[in-house]
């Protein structure tokens, strides 16, 4: 064989290896949207590097694994679930972009992971597109209420429940003259507004009440406030880590006694870490108790599969999604309609949050899904997480 | 009286974190002219050095400490090599550097973000958390370390530009860029250490207020505001003014929150207000630079 028809076989044979992969490559491509017109899109709108992160990832990441869970167990209806992510930042505008871009991409429906903010602009679009959309974890009472957006759910616990609970669960202290402490994010300051209008209600003064700036560096000044309104009892209401932290640490450097009951901020378990040495005999109210089956079922799954103990902001995230997939099932199809009818009358619902018995559903009429009787109250042992004390509003 | 006094020591701590990133930001300025708001995610990453040096890794508290200023200094002078200098020497306008250190402020951010994760994190005190009672004084070990070591640094930094021929280096830089080269000063070294002592000290600020706020991947901003507020309370003109500006922000923060008969949300507004009184009555601030030197 001449070098020059050597080279003209060696053309050939790679022109031919060419058009092969052309093909393939043809055919996958060609393939790629009969499959993914076979999934069933789920979109998530998170919030990936703004204020939100610290609880948005934690979510999302519950959210995660109870998709790959679906589909290890043969998925809904007979398909898998494709979860779609988007970042909004935590800002509403980009929030709403992101609902849009979801839609357009065929989500069926949209779980919102983010600011409260955020999640209100997010409710624009699924309002107008009529998709399906909730909020697995933001505790906000207004969520469901400023918007008539009946394509909206909201699941996670309500700040009105929180002080429902802590209250019923201090009943017996009969308390007369309470402070309250805050910080300025929008959860925050509406947290403390269902805190404040939970105390008026039941007739207990408001002796203090009192706000720690985000990034500040003290909150002495806030707390020697409280120290010289001497009430009985302090709530806090502020659902930033590192501003809890500081008002904690004031708490004993400024010697202060009575007792702390917090919102279901501290019972994320990073306070075990942050705040080491502050969080004896904190009381705090909770969606999670890691002895019921079905949260000890989650936790041993999670452990097994991501590797890291899960705890109850991972259990929103996989609640949201398996109360999604519950409604599609009961619908039978992937038709907005038909969806949103379905997640309207879920009931009897039985989730990883919540206390024993406790069960997510919707009353004619109203959108939020968690059971008011679902919360619970712990204290903290030390540095850890004591046992469940309290159950409901009862 | 003891409230008040309690609360002076406490207000005195925090002024010292904001005086110190005000003078972060003034041994940059001076001499550069440029403002670098990256002063507080430098103070993020000297925090989070805290978090591995003095907590996963339990060093010994100067050892960490010292570690940290050197890392420090590192980062504040690959910072002006690799994102102000080639912009300087490509004859870039004076608003570029400003615009590239504010994207190193998202790539500082976002890199912490991703490599520690969104949690906050504990950083140990110096002395632990106890109550020091001294007289009628009373606060924490963290804050009268703060105190102590911001005393120290500002002192130094007052010997530095007033008693040494490197220090009037820095002044003549600052004075007339042109005249100081022709002088034989190295304008590029002058940059490169101003850089460097600027995120020496906005990383002790980071360190010195972490074991109160916890390390966080969104601490820098508010830090960075609050320091470049003293830095135009007191004057970009001299060391002091840093230090002023600084204290006179958190005691008006403090003592509003504390006696001022305002709403807590209005409350956080004073340092605004603050900010804006100094920039429409007194925009060189409060401790302009000597006469005769400027």
């Amino acid at each position: 064989m001449t070098h020059r028809r050597f080279f003209m076989s060696l053309h050939t044979i790679q022109w031919t290896r060419r058009a092969w992969h052309t093909v393939l490559l043809s055919a996958l491509v060609g393939a790629l949207p009969a499959l993914a017109q076979n999934t069933i899109k789920i979109g998530m709108i998170t919030d990936r590097v703004g204020p939100a992160k610290p609880y948005a990832e934690p979510v999302a990441a519950g959210a995660t694994f109870a998709v790959k869970e679906i589909n290890a167990r043969g998925g809904i209806l007979g398909r898998q679930v494709e979860l779609m992510v988007e970042d909004d930042q935590g800002r509403p505008d980009v929030s709403a972009t992101a609902a849009r871009k979801l839609v357009d991409a065929g989500a069926v429906f949209i779980l919102s992971v983010s600011l409260t903010p955020a999640t209100q602009q997010a409710q624009t679009v699924t309002l107008e597109s009529k998709t399906p959309h909730m909020t697995p974890s933001n505790g906000g009472d207004t969520l469901t209420t400023q918007v008539n957006n009946p394509n909206f759910w909201q699941t996670g616990p309500l700040g009105s429940t929180q002080i429902a609970t802590l209250l019923s669960y201090a009943a017996n202290r009969n308390y007369k003259r309470v402070a309250l402490i805050t910080e300025n994010s929008d959860l925050g300051q509406l947290t403390n507004r269902f805190f404040k209008a939970g105390l008026e209600k039941a007739g207990i003064q408001i002796v203090a009440e009192e706000m720690v700036p985000r990034g500040s560096t003290s909150a002495d000044a806030q707390m020697q406030k409280i120290r010289a309104a001497n009430p009985e009892a302090l709530f806090m209401t502020g659902v930033v880590t590192p501003e809890n932290t500081l008002i904690l640490r004031s708490y004993r450097q400024l010697g202060l006694k009575m007792p702390i009951l917090g919102n279901y901020n501290l019972s994320v378990p990073v306070y075990t870490s942050v705040a080491k040495g502050l969080m004896d005999g904190v009381t705090f109210v909770d969606a999670f108790d890691p002895n019921k089956p079905e949260t000890k079922r989650f936790i041993e799954a999670y452990k097994k599969d991501v590797g890291t103990e899960p705890y109850n902001l991972n259990g929103y995230g996989y609640d949201g999604v398996m109360l999604v997939a519950d409604a599609i099932r009961r619908a039978g199809a992937v038709d907005k309609d038909k969806v949103r009818e379905a997640m309207q009358a879920t009931k009897g619902f039985v989730g990883v949050m919540g206390s024993s018995g406790a069960q997510y559903g919707f009353a004619d009429g109203k959108r939020t899904g968690f059971d008011t009787n679902g919360m619970v109250v712990r204290v903290y042992e030390g540095d850890k997480q004591g046992k469940v004390v309290h159950v409901g509003v009862k | 009286m003891n409230d008040f006094l309690e609360l002076v020591v406490g207000a005195t701590a925090s002024g010292c974190i904001y005086a110190l990133v005000a003078l972060a930001y003034l041994l940059i300025t001076r001499p550069t002219g440029i403002i670098n708001f990256a002063v507080g995610e430098w103070a993020m990453m000297a925090a989070f050095a805290g978090v591995v040096m003095l907590n996963q890794w339990d060093w010994p508290y100067p050892v960490g400490m010292a570690v940290m200023v050197a890392m420090m200094f590192v980062v504040g002078w690959m910072t002006e090599r690799l994102t102000v200098r080639p912009l300087v020497e490509s004859g870039a306008p004076p608003l570029a550097p400003i615009l590239a250190l504010l994207g190193m402020l998202v790539v500082f951010r976002e890199a912490i973000s991703i490599g520690f994760g969104p949690d906050p994190q504990a950083v140990p005190a110096a002395f632990g958390f106890g109550r020091l009672e001294w007289g009628l004084l009373a606060g924490s070990y963290q804050s009268f370390f703060i105190i102590a070591c911001t005393l120290s640094v500002f002192a130094m930094a007052w010997y530095f530009f007033e008693r040494t021929l490197h220090g009037k280096s820095f002044e003549a830089v600052a004075i007339d860029r042109r005249a100081a080269a022709w002088m034989g000063i190295h304008l590029g070294r002058v940059t490169a250490v101003s850089f460097a002592m600027g995120a020496v000290v906005a990383g002790l600020a980071g360190v010195l207020a972490a074991p109160n706020v916890s390390a966080h991947y969104l601490m820098g901003m508010p830090l960075a505001i609050q320091g470049f507020t003293a830095l135009v309370i007191g004057g970009v003109g001299r060391v002091e003014g840093a230090l002023l500006g600084g204290l006179i922000l958190a005691f008006a923060e403090q003592m509003t929150v504390r006696y001022a008969p305002v709403p807590p949300g209005l409350a956080m507004g004073v340092p605004l207000v603050l900010l804006i009184l100094f920039l429409l009555v007194r925009p060189t601030g409060l401790l302009p630079a000597r006469e005769g030197r400027t």
